[in-house]
């Protein structure tokens, strides 16, 4: 009845190699994590081509956007992206490295249109600005909060904060 | 505080909302009455209003009574769950994640103390997992009868008797939750490797007994409005949502099944003791409201028969690891981990992140509804505004988890 | 508060009393509640309305959404800051005598999202409270408890002897001016 889940189901350690093979320069330290997670680190310049070709992969198409994570890492910020491979019933996490001085990243609402709410989230929260995003503006916060909460260094302020 | 009695300054969605009519009329479709420039009006449905489900704001672009466009607001409930999981333990932080749907909240905590024993490799009890089972089955029953209740109490404020059915019902599911875990709603029941206490004497009987009664009760419930032909004409063939919505939007749950994607995480990527249990993915075809419904009804249902058998199933044994008390104070390798739990709204994931420490480093929760909602513009455009509250309510949402 | 006995009215009769009496009689015992339910502590609302724990037993079935028919605000839930603007915007809309109530340990205090960034400790920051229920959530019978602490409170207020005050535009006076 239209859209199937594990028409095409591989082995986990053949889809890391697959994707290692595949994406062999924009993907690095790919590796499995049981039971059905492939973890791997890309690039921030090649974010956007990585993530086209991930969801138009023939064999692994990972077609569906779970969550945009913004981490804060101390030494650089993070954002993770948890897509899902309707084909081999899989999930995979990618890491994007992005330094804390210029916190910025390619958006990937084009591919994925759920990147929409949860880039704005992390920008919200933690600060990675997303380029090209069609609204990058605050989600869960009042409008004119001063901060990015879920960093680290985040100090509770009076004016964010007057009624403590 | 400004004045209160003053007209509040626009903030950021209604400028937005603006600004979309300002394109549209330059595009050429404003108006075609004479004198006037466009036809729209911007409205504001909440965030206190009977309808939305909790504060949830949606800044309604009208025309007349179609909705042109939506923007729904959201925050007025953020409670910043995800910056308190760094400054409580591992342990302290399962009562917050009650907290998070409060309607579910077995299902939650059993998220997050999923995502934990992996990170830390602990193994639960088998006797837990089948208790586990049972609770969080009994509290995707609640849940629905809320969700539905509420559903219909919105078409006919308050009007309709299937409400007031579905709660004097499930009055007797959250007495037999009471009975485990000390609270009606804020359950606190669930620990690393197991559970804080066993099930008292006599409650398999009676947990028995009301299995044996809920199968009419949900018969009843749907003899108040299935063959309503005004009910019918509400929801069937509005708020339709596609297959490729299901895909693009990461849409899960009830809202998924009833557009024909068997999308069900207990059978999916299962997880439990969910394996060794027989029963049916409920899915409808068509995707619009009145089939999201007909999914609550067939999953309670299936619920019902969830919970016998894993009754029947129900080995001896120890509900907790250790000899007296489950790990107290836990502190997970470093590391990253997800799992995502069918959430009676659909999948709701915990992804945490360690560092070797005893309290979290990030905690990220994967809301079903969050991921829902973004859908409503997409939705609610182009129909009449009574619609719009109808298809809002068969989403099903809640505020505590969109917001955390 | 005495009420008049039973066999006061078994003869054609006159029974005296104070204006005062009448009306926070008839006032107490059907109150209107403004639905402001937030967060969890709306669900215990929800449960107190409906069949098995009757709100109506109190008279105060008629929960109404809009602030302009209410006279009783429960506010039950977490305010942060982003709601508190509004809170304070539907508290004034409410016309007098207007009565609060801060069900659940969240509007009392904060709650357990007392150290959050974003979470105001307490809804008597922005309003003032008539009544606390501790609780998270308080149980129906809590809720109820509540109410009937605040209908002995409103038995207690002088109506007809009272000056009318002019509408609050600003938040709370400065220490030493009247109220």
């Amino acid at each position: 009845m239209g859209l199937e889940i594990g028409t095409n189901p591989m082995d986990m350690d053949a889809i890391a190699a697959r994707l290692a093979a595949d994406f062999a320069a924009a993907l690095t330290d790919v590796r499995v994590q049981e039971p059905d997670t492939v973890v791997a680190r890309c690039d921030r310049a090649a974010l956007k081509d990585v993530a086209r070709r991930l969801k138009a992969h023939p064999e692994i198409g990972y077609e569906t956007l779970n969550f945009v994570a913004g981490v804060d890492k101390v030494r650089h910020l993070e954002s993770v992206y948890h897509v899902y491979s309707w084909k081999t019933n899989t999930y995979l996490e990618l890491h994007v490295e992005v330094p804390t001085a210029a916190a910025e990243v390619d958006t990937v609402c084009d591919v994925w249109p759920a990147a929409d709410w949860h880039e704005r989230e992390s920008w919200d929260m933690v600060g990675i600005k997303y380029l090209g995003h069609p609204d990058l503006r605050r989600i869960l916060l009042k409008d004119d909060f001063v901060g990015h909460p879920l960093r680290k260094d985040y100090v509770d302020s009076v004016e964010n904060h007057p009624h403590a | 505080m400004p004045d209160q009695f003053a007209t509040p300054e626009p903030d950021e969605a209604v400028k937005l909302a603006l600004r979309r009519i300002e394109e549209s009329t330059a595009r050429g479709e404003g108006s075609d009455v004479e004198g006037l420039a466009f036809n729209e009006v911007v409205v504001n449905m909440g965030p206190q209003h009977p309808s939305t489900h909790g504060v949830l704001r949606l800044v309604v672009t009208l025309d007349g009574e179609l909705v042109k466009d939506v923007i729904p607001v959201i925050g007025y409930l953020h409670r910043c769950k995800e910056k308190l999981a760094e400054k409580r333990t591992y342990y302290q932080y399962i009562p917050i994640v009650d907290r998070t749907e409060y309607v579910a909240g077995m299902n939650c905590e059993w998220g997050y103390v999923m995502t934990v024993e992996k990170l830390a490799g602990i193994r639960p009890t088998r006797r837990a997992e089948f208790i586990r089972v049972i609770m969080a089955e009994l509290n995707r029953i609640a849940s629905h009868q809320v969700a539905v209740g509420t559903f219909t109490a919105d078409l006919a404020p308050l009007g309709t008797a299937m409400v007031f059915y579905m709660f004097r019902d499930r009055e007797n599911i959250l007495d037999l939750l009471e009975e485990v875990s000390g609270a009606r709603m804020m359950f606190n029941y669930f620990r690393f490797g197991g559970l804080r206490y066993d099930l008292p004497d006599g409650w398999v009987e009676k947990c028995r007994d009301l299995m044996k009664r809920l199968p009419k009760l949900i018969d009843e419930y749907e003899s108040l409005v299935q063959d309503n032909a005004i009910f019918l004409q509400r929801c069937v063939g509005k708020g339709v949502i596609t297959q490729q919505d299901v895909v693009d939007y990461g849409i899960t749950g009830p809202c998924a099944r009833a557009s024909g994607v068997a999308h069900d995480l207990r059978r999916t990527r299962p997880y439990s003791v969910y394996p060794e249990l027989d029963f049916e993915v409920c899915t409808e075809s068509h995707g619009d409201v009145f089939d999201r419904y007909q999914v609550r009804m067939d999953e309670m249902r299936e619920s019902v028969k969830i919970v016998e058998q894993a009754l029947d199933m129900l080995p001896k044994g120890p509900v907790q690891l250790g000899a007296l008390r489950a790990p107290y104070v836990i502190t997970p390798p470093p590391g990253a981990c997800y799992t995502g739990q069918e959430n009676p709204r659909g999948e709701y994931g915990t992804y945490i992140v360690s560092d070797g420490s005893r309290y979290p480093y990030r905690l990220k929760f994967r809301d079903p509804c969050f991921c829902n909602l973004q859908l409503f513009p997409k939705l609610l455009s182009g129909n009449k505004i009574a619609d719009a509250v109808a298809i809002s309510g068969s989403i099903d949402l809640v505020l505590g988890g969109i917001d955390r | 508060m005495r009420y008049p006995k039973l066999e006061h009215f078994q003869e054609p009769n006159v029974i005296t009393t104070t204006a005062d009496f009448i009306f926070s009689w008839a006032r107490s015992h059907s109150v209107f509640p403004f639905t402001y339910g937030l967060a969890c502590c709306a669900i215990e609302m929800l449960s107190s309305g409906f069949a098995r724990f009757d709100v109506a037993r109190y008279g105060m079935e008629v929960f109404r959404p809009t602030p302009r028919q209410c006279d009783l605000m429960i506010v039950a839930g977490t305010v942060n800051e982003k709601m508190a603007p509004v809170l304070k915007r539907l508290y004034d809309q409410m016309s007098e005598p207007k009565w609060v109530i801060s069900m659940g340990a969240c509007a009392t205090s904060g709650g357990p999202f007392y150290d959050g960034y974003n979470v105001v400790n307490g809804v008597d920051k922005i309003v003032p409270v008539d009544v606390y229920i501790p609780g998270c959530p308080p149980r129906p019978e809590a809720l109820f408890q509540g109410l009937l602490e605040l209908q002995v409170k409103i038995q207690q207020h002088k109506f007809v002897a009272e000056t009318p005050k002019p509408a609050a535009l600003t938040p709370a006076p400065a220490a030493g001016e009247e109220a």
